[in-house]
């Protein structure tokens, strides 16, 4: 239960932070989209107005232009007759000489029946008819500038070929009618530099679009970076509380087991087995009691008494392998005496136990601490270690009391044996353990054999003696 | 009938348990020689009685609240000349046996044990020889180095250690724990020579140093 309310309580944060960061990205693909659609809408309008202005603005140019060229040459046409070939040819040098633009500005003259009259960049179209010059669309080019001409000027766009470079484009001419001579006289300017420099404009706008959406995606990603490094921190910190938490608890869930054991342990060797130890003696007064009144021993009885031994012995085996009560009556290093003894009758591992000469100084929870690590480092030199000689020294320095466990066999991998070891307590536990009462915990292991050490600081149990000696004596005056 | 002691002894009988008490009391009325003097069910009572009672000899539990068997031993041989302590207990770690003898305890016996065996390590005692039940004997043949742990310090003088170093005297010592000032030195005198010690002053030290006192 504790356990999976504690998970919950781990995961939300991580949640909280998925959605966040899920909730900016929306808004930045969301402002993205928006933003650039935005941008080329506008970008659209803003080109089609400059597109608009720059044709009206060559519009207003030929026109001019026009003008100007009739009214260059209206001194001679004005008075001259049709057939006056001289007045012609004046007018047609005239504007033969017009040019602006640099080589794409020129003026062109046909009569109304499509022959060419001057031409100053194409040469070869004077003398020769044009009347049906076709562009691709089917649009008869001269007769439509003659027509425009004759209804007192208007522009038409056609496909011609630009002189400065000799590449067909798209031309807006204007033509102006001189009606005495059944003259079109016409200009034209070419419209790719309109098209150049819209597509500069264009190719700006999408510049900056690229550079805003860049910056969104920028400060999106940030964002989100920020939120996360935000999130992972406070969930590694909470995760870090969390742990001390479950640490804590679950040295307590232990100290209560522990507690639990010895008084259980208790109850068996002081109640229980008691209890069976009078009934022994009952059963004894008993057989006493017939063979004082010459009678004989039933066998049930006999067997009574031997069924009782076994119990006793069983229970103060299960009570002693719960808690050693030896612990509490002598102390820990009576306490580890009895171990080591043990340890060598089973396992014929030598322990040598460097103790001090007091006893009784810690108290129950400091002592079954250390002697469950004493335990366990056994438990892991039996299995593994291949040891002849165990070393335990339990001894003071000026802050410390240090226990440490030293055996001469040829190590183990720590990381796989510091957690449960199999029916032990596990030595990452028992670090806990030792962690929880202040104190230190190490274990190193190579070949040449395992130490595993313990300190407790001494403040933890300073004074424990002294106070638990007035309290008896204080017991004892009562 | 036996060749221990012909007179009677007379028993003060300690557990905690008094069902035990009442099975072990059937079992011993039926030899004349033993006189049950009196019962206790904890060490601080066992002193009591012992005190005013002032048995032969006195069959002694360990687990027991209060003070246990073995500290109340060390107490009653103290303070209470010709008393003998047998002790009576569950427990046959051979830590308990060396620590009863250190206390001063002349046998030990398991309480699994038959009423005759109990019979005859009273008897025994009382004629002031030692008795182990033959489980404890087994024990202490299998560890040698039980005699040899005898530079440790009893509870007693641990007790007495800690009011030292607190800055009583011996005679403060005396007053505090009703014993003679000639007791105190004499535990004082062990102490120094089990802890190869010469002066008062390390002696405290040692107290601190152990975390037996603050500083």
């Amino acid at each position: 239960m504790i356990t999976i309310n504690i998970e919950k309580f781990m995961i939300l944060p991580v949640r909280l932070f998925i959605i966040a960061g899920l909730q900016v990205l929306l808004t930045a693909v969301i402002t993205y989209f928006f933003v650039s659609n935005e941008y080329r809408d506008l970008s659209q309008q803003s080109l089609e107005t400059l597109e608009n202005f720059l044709i009206e603005q060559k519009k207003q140019e030929i026109k001019n232009y026009t003008s100007l060229a009739v009214s260059a040459v209206e001194h001679i046409y004005l008075p001259s007759t049709p057939d006056n070939h001289v007045a012609k040819a004046l007018v047609t040098n005239v504007l033969d000489n017009m040019l602006y633009n640099g080589d794409d500005g020129y003026f062109f003259i046909y009569d109304n029946k499509g022959n060419s009259i001057a031409h100053p960049k194409e040469p070869f179209r004077i003398g020769e008819n044009w009347w049906n010059l076709e562009d691709e669309k089917g649009n008869k080019i001269i007769q439509i500038l003659i027509s425009n001409a004759q209804k007192g000027g208007d522009y038409f766009r056609y496909p011609w070929s630009r002189p400065s470079n000799k590449q067909q484009s798209e031309k807006m001419g204007y033509s102006m009618y001189l009606k005495e001579w059944d003259w079109m006289i016409g200009t034209g300017v070419y419209l790719d530099d309109v098209n150049l420099q819209l597509s500069k404009l264009q190719f700006e706008i999408d510049e900056h679009i690229n550079k805003t959406k860049k910056i969104i995606l920028a400060i999106a990603l940030s964002s989100i970076f920020i939120i996360f490094t935000f999130g992972l921190v406070v969930n590694l910190r909470q995760k870090k509380q969390t742990d001390e938490k479950i640490s804590e608890l679950g040295q307590k869930i232990v100290n209560v087991q522990d507690e639990e054991n010895r008084l259980i342990a208790r109850d068996l060797h002081d109640g229980i087995i008691q209890i069976l130890v009078s009934i022994k003696y009952s059963l004894e007064a008993t057989s006493m009691f017939l063979s004082k009144s010459k009678q004989d021993k039933p066998e049930p009885l006999n067997h009574a008494e031997t069924n009782l031994t076994i119990a006793i012995q069983e229970i103060r085996r299960i009570s002693h392998h719960m808690h050693p009560q030896i612990l509490d009556e002598l102390g820990l290093s009576a306490a580890i005496d009895a171990l080591s003894s043990d340890f060598f009758k089973r396992t014929g591992i030598i322990i040598h136990f460097e103790k001090p000469s007091v006893r009784k100084l810690l108290p129950d929870f400091i002592n079954t601490t250390l002697y469950r690590i004493v335990q366990e480092s056994l438990i892991n030199t039996e299995k593994h270690a291949k040891a002849e000689n165990v070393y335990i020294k339990l001894k003071f320095d000026r802050r410390w009391l240090i226990l440490t466990i030293a055996d001469d066999g040829k190590g183990f991998d720590i990381e796989s044996k510091v957690e449960v070891s199999d029916g032990g307590i596990g030595l990452r536990n028992l670090a806990e353990r030792v962690e929880y009462h202040l104190g230190e915990f190490s274990i190193k292991s190579s070949d040449k054999g395992t130490i595993i050490s313990a300190k407790i600081p001494k403040s933890s149990f300073v004074n424990y003696f002294n106070k638990k000696t007035i309290e008896d004596n204080h017991e004892s005056i009562k | 009938m036996n060749q221990l002691s012909n007179t009677t002894t007379s028993l003060l009988l300690v557990d905690d348990h008094p069902m035990v008490q009442g099975g072990l009391s059937a079992c011993l009325s039926f030899y004349e020689d033993i006189d049950i003097v009196g019962f206790a069910t904890d060490g601080q009572d066992a002193l009591d009685k012992a005190l005013t009672l002032k048995p032969d000899v006195i069959l002694m539990d360990i687990s027991m609240p209060n003070i246990n068997g073995i500290d109340a031993t060390e107490i009653i041989i103290e303070q209470v000349e010709n008393t003998k302590i047998l002790i009576f207990s569950m427990h046959n770690n051979p830590e308990f046996v060396k620590s009863a003898i250190q206390a001063g305890a002349s046998g030990y016996i398991l309480k699994d044990t038959t009423s005759e065996e109990v019979y005859y390590a009273i008897k025994a005692i009382a004629s002031g020889k030692t008795h182990f039940s033959s489980s404890i004997a087994k024990v202490l043949i299998e560890n040698p180095n039980v005699a040899r742990d005898s530079e440790k310090l009893t509870t007693r003088e641990q007790v007495i250690l800690s009011y030292i170093a607190q800055g009583n005297s011996s005679k403060e010592v005396a007053k505090i724990l009703n014993i003679s000032y000639r007791t105190v030195e004499a535990h004082r005198r062990n102490m120094k020579t089990k802890l190869d010690i010469h002066t008062l002053a390390e002696l405290i030290h040692y107290a601190v140093n152990h975390g037996m006192v603050e500083k």
